[in-house]
């Protein structure tokens, strides 16, 4: 009878098996969530452009643009970062965990460089923000065009 | 006629500052560290209170407010305005700038100002609690930053001087700075920066008096590097400080700090000083330093940071210095 030991388990044709099973999934779990991670900006129409290259759009929201070209000032409007989509906004635009966005804007507006972004805790909110503030420009999940606000074209593309 | 012409301007930023719904913030650091010299002690430290509002689409305002433990004060604690600065902006990334700013001639100065829950170390570098560099500057000025592709910045700012009190200059003459910076990479600065004044004779700068009048150059370098892992930071300072009698003494004065993030939260590091004045120096207290910092940075969220830190100083007088600091800052 063969022995089953701890060896056998690591190293058999039944673990290979399992291992595949198991980054096939993680694989899938990683697409789905890849997908689901797709960011939209969005601004009010006085103000934003229609379309910017993404590292434009980066340097808006690291602060570093004070004006659009139409002289309205830049409002920034960021998802918390403690929710999903803050996370994402973070990551994905900053390379920054939530905790360092926030010591990024900690530190700028205490050095007198940029006014702060304003957080909110749900889309809805953000968007109506981003509507009744003339050079608002903010980030949620998926395109939508309502008065007042557009969605911006991230290189070519709705989302990103 | 002239007259209206003169105020119509002012009227529309009246009018403009007037109708723009102002935002205020009021925001703080603090500190408590516990420290062991021959002896253990607890204290805190300073009690940061600043104030952002931004005025109109225009104009903003920045105030510092610390208020920290003063021996000689009567009741043992003394209010020290740190920063009023009054920014308008002119145009894109162009500001004006009036008012008491930390002089922006290093990245630590400009960067950190009191907020110890953003300094990597426990404590400035001796370059500045060694008053090297004039910590502040009164007066006004233009800023401008990330320009181009290279995100060019600059400052140029008039002020009053050392010597002068927070009201009136003492003197005729004027201080000058002029910095530039460039970010050639993410998370990547370069900077230099000039730095000229006259110190007249008499002068009470930092709580001493001043015998010879002091034509005073500093001129510093500084890189600065938070990459996601390594981080590392490095500032020079020459001083060159002239008086009748002495001709230019020079002064060298730099550190070097480097961290690395093991985890997201836990930072290793550690920072080199070295003050070297040459002979004859009279304007600073001649006291050549070296010090060695190697400490731990627990950071628990951005507004709690804990660091345990140990810290040699090599004095050319006085006794040298071993003592290990634990601090908890806090930012609120």
């Amino acid at each position: 009878m063969k022995r089953t030991t701890l060896i056998s388990i690591v190293t058999g044709k039944s673990a290979f098996i399992q291992y595949s099973f198991l980054i096939a999934c993680l694989f899938f779990t990683l697409a789905g969530n890849a997908q689901q991670a797709t960011l939209t900006a969005i601004g009010n129409v006085s103000g934003a452009p229609a379309e910017m290259k993404q590292s434009e759009l980066k340097s808006v929201l690291m602060g570093e643009t004070q004006r659009w070209k139409n002289g309205k000032r830049v409002v920034i409007a960021l998802m918390k970062t403690n929710t999903p989509l803050g996370k994402t906004t973070s990551s994905k635009i900053y390379d920054m965990t939530g905790d360092e966005l926030n010591k990024y804007w900690l530190s700028l507006v205490f050095q007198g460089k940029s006014q702060a972004p304003v957080f909110f805790t749900s889309v809805s909110e953000l968007q109506n923000f981003v509507a009744q503030n003339p050079g608002a420009i903010g980030i949620i999940d998926k395109p939508m065009a309502v008065s007042d606000v557009r969605s911006v074209m991230i290189d070519g593309k709705p989302s990103f | 006629m002239k007259i209206k012409l003169l105020f119509t301007p002012f009227l529309y930023l009246f009018i403009a500052a007037a109708s723009y719904s102002q935002t205020t913030q009021i925001r703080g650091f603090l500190d408590v560290t516990g420290a062991y010299n021959k002896k253990a002690t607890f204290g805190f430290g300073e009690q940061d209170l600043y104030i952002t509002s931004a005025i109109s689409d225009r104009i903003s305002f920045l105030g510092e407010t610390v208020f920290k433990y003063d021996s000689e004060a009567h009741s043992e604690f003394a209010i020290s305005i740190e920063r009023v600065i009054i920014t308008y902006n002119l145009k894109d990334n162009h500001n004006l700038v009036l008012g008491k700013i930390h002089t922006p001639l290093n990245y630590w100065n400009d960067t950190y100002h009191h907020g110890r829950v953003l300094f990597p170390t426990i404590d400035r570098p001796l370059l500045f609690s060694q008053n090297i560099i004039p910590l502040h500057t009164l007066g006004a000025g233009f800023e401008g930053s990330n320009l181009g592709k290279m995100k060019f910045g600059y400052n140029f700012f008039v002020g009053n001087g050392l010597g002068s009190s927070e009201v009136e200059d003492n003197d005729r003459a004027k201080s000058v700075t002029a910095a530039v910076h460039i970010k050639p990479a993410d998370r990547l600065r370069l900077g230099l920066s000039y730095y000229y004044d006259v110190i007249s004779a008499g002068a009470d700068v930092h709580g001493m008096d001043v015998d010879h009048r002091v034509n005073q150059h500093l001129i510093s370098a500084s890189v600065a590097r938070f990459g996601k892992k390594f981080e590392l930071l490095t500032e020079a300072t020459t001083a060159l400080n002239h008086t009748d009698t002495t001709g230019t003494k020079t002064t060298l004065a730099g550190y070097i700090y480097a961290g690395y993030k093991i985890k997201e939260k836990y930072v290793p590091y550690v920072r080199y000083d070295n003050i070297q004045y040459q002979n004859g120096e009279m304007y600073y207290n001649k006291n050549n330093k070296q010090s060695f910092v190697a400490g731990f940075r627990y950071e628990i969220n951005y507004l709690a940071v804990v660091k345990l830190e140990y810290q040699h100083i090599d004095n050319e007088f006085g006794v040298n210095v071993d003592k290990v600091t634990a601090q908890f800052a806090i930012g609120f």
